[in-house]
């Protein structure tokens, strides 16, 4: 039964890592850029929620959906001052670290910006419901880990579905092959590329209200961590597969409940980063992914 | 000299000698986002022979740097099978599992730290990071250094010339990862204290970002870049939070107007005039 | 007498596609091959082979009498061949004379060589080595310039002369006078005749016939990956399936 126990909440675990991979998987999958400011995102999601709500003074249902929006204004302000303004300058942004490096730029700037604001502290986050868990059979399931993961697996098959039947899809998947070439079949890209960062942002941030309502706290740094082990998620399945951004996830949620069960708290990262750093060497295609993706020069 | 210069001076000899640890690599067109995985393996080193074996200190520096790019050495070779991407969180990776290895070692304290018992003055940091800057200074102006700037801009390129661009790439890495392990190495005994929350991805990341903000073309870049990371907190006393936000436009203003940093060739030419430069 | 170069047989696939198909040629030592066809025929395609940018499907390459094709780019090198390239590839952050420098990496790998400090030292013998060059060339007052910013036709010929330095056995040019006018174009055969005067071989890819013409003794014809005639320039110029290569059936125009 502890056992049991143990693999829900990997799996629970997994939800949040795997909302957060797909963010990074997506960026990359469609143009090459490992964005490093999804965690600064994911953390304005909560934080701002919370600064809605506690200081604020507004219910959960106005400032869920503003902190949305605001993680949708980060998105599209990196996008503006990395890939665009990179295409624009150099012709081409994904073959130079620069949208990397300035990525990074934006994770500190947001952060400092909070911290600034709200301190260093953690601050309580009020939880809507009076039970945040749900016991079924002597197992306790956390109701926002089962929102989040359903909801990523809801959105990422909304996701394909928009990738796979819309003219929108047609264009990103386009633009994914090759942004010159898309551009010469008369995609408008300054248009389109926004959209990419709108998912990203969405994603980022929600990953982050959940968290948020899971562990009821918040800080400035609240996403450094997870968006670790998204990026190790990311490589598991393979870089730029969104559904195995999700199994990578799961698995690597599951691994870290096992680990800790089993083993104790201490070697969690290092038997995490461990793994992917000899995936990396010995498969870096992930377990299902796609080779091509994220070989750029640089 | 007063104290307060003094610390500050050594701070800064310190991330300079870290810089060159992500300036080597970087010039030769490579990432190294575990700059403080290095670090941490040449201050546990040097620590322990220090504090266990009671080793001569400049012994203990030596093999401080030597265990580093021993390391390097090992991960370099696997590693330049990756590019891109797969570079970046490779060597990320690396950096945790540094970190998260040296937790788990009660020999060197855990997570509760371990105490460094000689300590290391001031002058002789700076004057290690000297020379860690005309060694550098040297190497870029050898055919080795040719080499790496020569791959940097075209490794295939450059392959057809003969040269061995493994080896350039693995021997740069390494060799960073020796400037780091000094790096480490003199922070322990300067502070006789260390800690693995010392050597953590933030670390990591704000000397490659510094190091882009300086330049990779010469070895001078990185000296700009310690020198503004390093001096900001104390322009900044009293607001000291705004130092992150300050920062962070300073690096996305960097990418932005001039990528390839505050100091490149073609500006130190026209600087002192000694090469005349058209265009 | 072995030759300097032998391909034999060589084909290359990128995935289905045959780009090129048994594909033989030997080039002595001194010779002067040049190697034309239409758009896309696989001219560079044949110089990535020998050199190793690609691996070849099958076949085997030989340099000096030993198999080189197991071996990656690097050493290939080594045998002596250097080469240019069809779109420049000069190293955009180095200055010319730096440029050229690189180029004489074949002649320079003793250790004091490789360990001595040549930035540092204003008046060493490599770069008064390239200087020379530069000057040969009449490019002596770009020395120092930063690569990116000289115009095409300068940053053509310091290919030609990075290659030149290296002073490999072979010598591949690829497309040396694409881009430049007629006068260049005269200037560019002096030049290369005098560089390739002690005996260096020389593979050339190149459209014009004319400029083939004089500076090729031997020209091999390759067409849709495979080689459609071998010659003297002026019996191959008068070959009809190369004549249909380039013009399309029923020509009969002279080639030039």
């Amino acid at each position: 039964m502890i056992f049991l126990q143990q693999v829900i909440n990997g799996l629970m675990l997994g939800g949040l890592y795997a909302l957060v991979a797909v963010s990074f998987t997506f960026v990359i999958g469609m143009l090459n850029f490992l964005n490093f400011s999804i965690p600064g995102i994911f953390m304005l999601g909560g934080i701002l929620s919370w600064a809605f709500m506690v200081p604020g003074g507004l219910p959960w249902y106005a400032a869920v959906p503003l902190a949305l929006l605001a993680g949708i204004a980060a998105s599209l302000l990196v996008e503006r001052f990395t890939y665009r303004y990179m295409r624009a300058r150099f012709g081409d942004a994904t073959e130079h670290a620069i949208p990397l490096v300035s990525s990074m730029g934006f994770l500190i700037l947001f952060q400092g910006l909070v911290q600034i604001q709200w301190g260093a502290e953690l601050h309580s986050f009020p939880s809507p419901w009076q039970d945040t868990s749900l016991r079924i059979g002597g197992l306790l399931i956390s109701i926002p880990q089962v929102i989040s993961l359903a909801l990523a697996m809801a959105l990422v098959f909304g996701l394909t579905v928009i990738l796979g039947r819309t003219s929108l899809g047609r264009s990103l998947r386009a633009v994914a092959e090759s942004p010159d070439t898309a551009q010469l079949l008369g995609i408008d890209l300054p248009r389109l590329i926004p959209a990419v960062f709108i998912v990203t942002g969405l994603f980022s941030a929600l990953a982050g209200v959940l968290f948020a309502l899971n562990y009821l706290q918040v800080s400035h740094v609240m996403g450094d961590e997870i968006a670790s082990f998204a990026m190790a998620a990311m490589v598991v399945g393979g870089l730029g597969n969104v559904w195995g951004a999700i199994a990578g996830g799961l698995l690597l949620g599951l691994m870290e409940v096992m680990t800790i069960f089993f083993f104790g708290a201490k070697v969690i990262k290092v038997a995490v980063w461990g793994a992917l750093f000899l995936l990396i060497l010995v498969r870096p295609q992930g377990l299902f992914g796609k080779p091509a993706v994220g070989k750029g020069k640089f | 000299m007063s104290g307060y210069v003094a610390g500050i001076l050594a701070v800064l000899a310190i991330n300079l000698l870290l810089a060159y640890a992500v300036f080597l690599p970087a010039a030769a067109g490579m990432i190294n986002l575990g700059a403080a995985g290095f670090m941490a393996i040449g201050a546990y080193v040097s620590a322990y022979l220090d504090v266990e074996y009671g080793l001569a200190l400049p012994l203990c520096l030596l093999a401080g740097a030597v265990v580093s790019m021993v390391m390097g050495c090992l991960v370099a070779i696997p590693l330049l099978r990756t590019k891109g991407v797969y570079m970046v969180l490779a060597t990320l990776a690396f950096g945790e599992i540094v970190s998260g290895a040296l937790i788990n070692m009660e020999a060197v304290g855990g997570a509760a730290g371990y105490p460094v018992t000689t300590f290391i003055d001031m002058p002789v940091i700076v004057a290690m990071a000297v020379c860690g800057l005309l060694l550098v200074v040297y190497l870029l102006s050898t055919r080795f250094g040719l080499a790496m700037r020569s791959i940097h801009d075209d490794e295939q390129a450059t392959a057809l010339f003969g040269i061995n661009v493994r080896r350039v790439k693995v021997m740069a890495f390494t060799i960073g990862a020796g400037f780091a392990g000094v790096a480490g190495a003199l922070y322990g005994h300067h502070y006789n204290y260390i800690e693995v929350a010392n050597f953590n991805l933030m670390l990591s990341t704000y000397t490659l970002l510094y190091v882009l903000i300086g330049g990779t073309q010469t070895a001078f870049g990185p000296l700009v870049g310690a020198a503004i990371f390093s001096l900001m907190p104390e322009m900044l006393r009293g607001s000291e939070h705004w130092r992150f936000v300050i920062f962070a436009v300073l690096i996305i203003a960097t990418m932005a107007l001039r990528p390839e940093g505050v100091v490149t060739r073609h500006g130190l030419a026209r600087l002192f005039g000694r090469r005349k430069v058209e265009g | 007498m072995t030759d300097l170069l032998t391909l034999d047989s060589v084909s290359k696939s990128f995935g289905g596609l045959k780009v090129i198909q048994d594909f033989s040629l030997s080039v002595g030592a001194g010779a002067r091959i040049g190697l034309i066809g239409p758009n896309g025929a696989g001219k560079t395609t044949v110089f990535n082979l020998i050199t190793g940018v690609y691996p070849v499907t099958s076949g085997r390459i030989l340099m000096g009498g030993e198999d080189i094709t197991a071996l990656p780019d690097w050493r290939r090198a080594r045998h002596g061949m250097a080469r240019s390239f069809q779109n420049i590839r000069l190293m955009p952050h180095l200055s010319a004379v730096e440029n050229i420098m690189l180029g004489q990496h074949l002649r320079a790998r003793r250790w004091y060589d490789q360990l001595a400090p040549l930035g540092l030292m204003p008046r060493n013998r490599w770069k008064r080595d390239a200087e020379e060059a530069l000057e040969a060339a009449g490019l002596g007052r770009h020395a120092n310039a930063l690569v990116y910013n000289l115009p095409y036709g300068v940053q053509k010929r310091l290919e030609l002369v990075r290659a030149a330095v290296a002073g490999a056995r072979l010598l591949m040019l690829d497309e040396p006078a694409a881009g430049l006018n007629p006068t260049e174009r005269e200037e560019l055969v002096a030049h290369i005749e005098a560089l390739t005067a002690g005996g260096t071989a020389l593979l050339v890819v190149e459209h014009d016939m004319g400029f083939v013409r004089r500076l090729c003794e031997r020209v091999v014809v390759l067409n849709f990956g495979q080689k459609i005639a071998e010659g003297p320039p002026d019996v191959v110029q008068r070959n009809p399936q190369v004549l249909e290569a380039y013009l399309g059936t029923g020509a009969t125009a002279d080639v030039a």
